[in-house]
């Protein structure tokens, strides 16, 4: 099965069953999955900061929380997902780095995502953040799937074709 | 705003990174007793996402020891240990590389490399330089990198990146010492160079 990788500050959207979305090595960065599982369309944001977005920002559209959100969600629904049946995933917003407190970049990008997921009342089904440790968040388009996996760990079903059809 | 560095800044920020990684080289020469070269250093200037990618495959596991800055030059010093360098350095230094003290040498030799190169750079530049406490983790490359350019990412999504490679004499072991210098940081150096 064919992956679209997507960077820090990028995001991408796949309708088609033999291409996945991936987010590799997500530290600090939230990866964000919204998936319409009945229209089988999903799409993935790796943000990066919590914003706001400073005015006339030439930066990728996923770099920052709220103008990301409003991004992915205007690229999924393009896409073929239909408003309502929109699921949410978030998975990141670790602090690696700053133990001191300094930053808290990772726990200020999941404030900011869950805000402004919130804002256009998008439900999180489920999310694996916080902690030490970097994490890979991928999107299968084939079964419609969401997927978590710390460094060296196993990889965990977040979101399964079971869940979302209930 | 700053997204582009024309190639007269980068020669002089290479030339800063050789003369820090030459005093480093010397440093680390001491502490192993065994002579270390230094690579030309490579100093760019890219795309965040890009960064990233310059550094290797992000899903690849490394222990990453990680230097903030501060002071009259904000931004992180970066070592990346892929797992043969960290056996071939605990070896060097006579530690058995999952030992409790091999973390820890390995926060010191880090340590030691960070405050020649940055020693030479504010002998050179006149900055005076904070060095924060080291810090280790084992993680993503690309979690890693990811991570150190969301705390010093400054309104562009450029990183300007030096790169130094000290060479281990004898050993298929090359170590990367890597300065990523805020936005901001970048200008005072230019700045203490006349090509501000």
């Amino acid at each position: 099965m064919a992956e679209i990788s997507v960077r820090m500050g990028e995001l991408a959207t796949s309708s088609d069953p033999r291409t996945g979305l991936v987010s590799i090595g997500l530290g600090s960065c939230i990866g964000l999955a919204l998936v319409d599982a009945s229209a089988r369309v999903a799409g993935l944001a790796h943000v990066m900061l919590p914003g706001p977005t400073p005015a006339g920002s030439s930066r990728p559209p996923g770099t920052f929380a709220d103008t990301g959100v409003q991004a992915l969600l205007e690229a999924v629904l393009a896409a073929g997902a239909r408003r309502m049946c929109l699921s949410a995933v978030i998975v990141g917003g670790a602090q690696m780095f700053g133990s001191a407190g300094k930053m808290q970049v990772g726990q200020r990008n999941e404030e900011a995502v869950r805000a402004a997921i919130r804002a256009v009342r998008i439900p999180i089904v489920a999310a694996e953040t916080g902690g030490g440790s970097g994490r890979t968040i991928r999107v299968y388009l084939d079964d419609i799937r969401v997927t978590s996996r710390a460094a060296g760990g196993a990889e965990q079903i977040l979101l399964g074709a079971m869940a979302v059809a209930a | 705003m700053r997204t582009n560095y024309t190639e007269i800044e980068l020669d002089a920020l290479r030339e800063l990174a050789n003369i820090g990684a030459g005093t480093a080289a010397t440093s680390l020469s001491g502490l192993l007793g065994i002579p270390i070269d230094v690579d030309v250093p490579t100093a760019a200037a890219m795309p965040l996402a890009d960064a990233i990618d310059a550094t290797g495959p992000a899903e690849l596991c490394v222990t990453g020891v990680a230097i903030p800055l501060d002071g009259d030059l904000a931004g992180s010093a970066l070592m990346l240990f892929p797992e043969e360098d960290v056996a071939t350095l605990c070896g060097l230094l006579g530690l058995e590389p999952d030992s409790e003290y091999a973390a820890s040498a390995l926060g010191e030799v880090v340590n030691i490399l960070c405050a020649s190169y940055l020693g030479a750079l504010s002998d050179m530049t006149g900055l005076q330089i904070e060095l924060g406490p080291p810090e280790q983790v084992f993680d993503m490359l690309g979690a890693i990198m990811g991570s150190i350019l969301a705390m010093s990412a400054g309104a562009s999504d450029v990183a300007l990146m030096l790169d130094s490679a000290l060479i281990i004499e004898g050993q298929a072991c090359s170590l990367s010492f890597l300065l990523i210098p805020s936005a901001d940081g970048v200008d005072g150096l230019l700045a203490q160079l006349g090509l501000g």
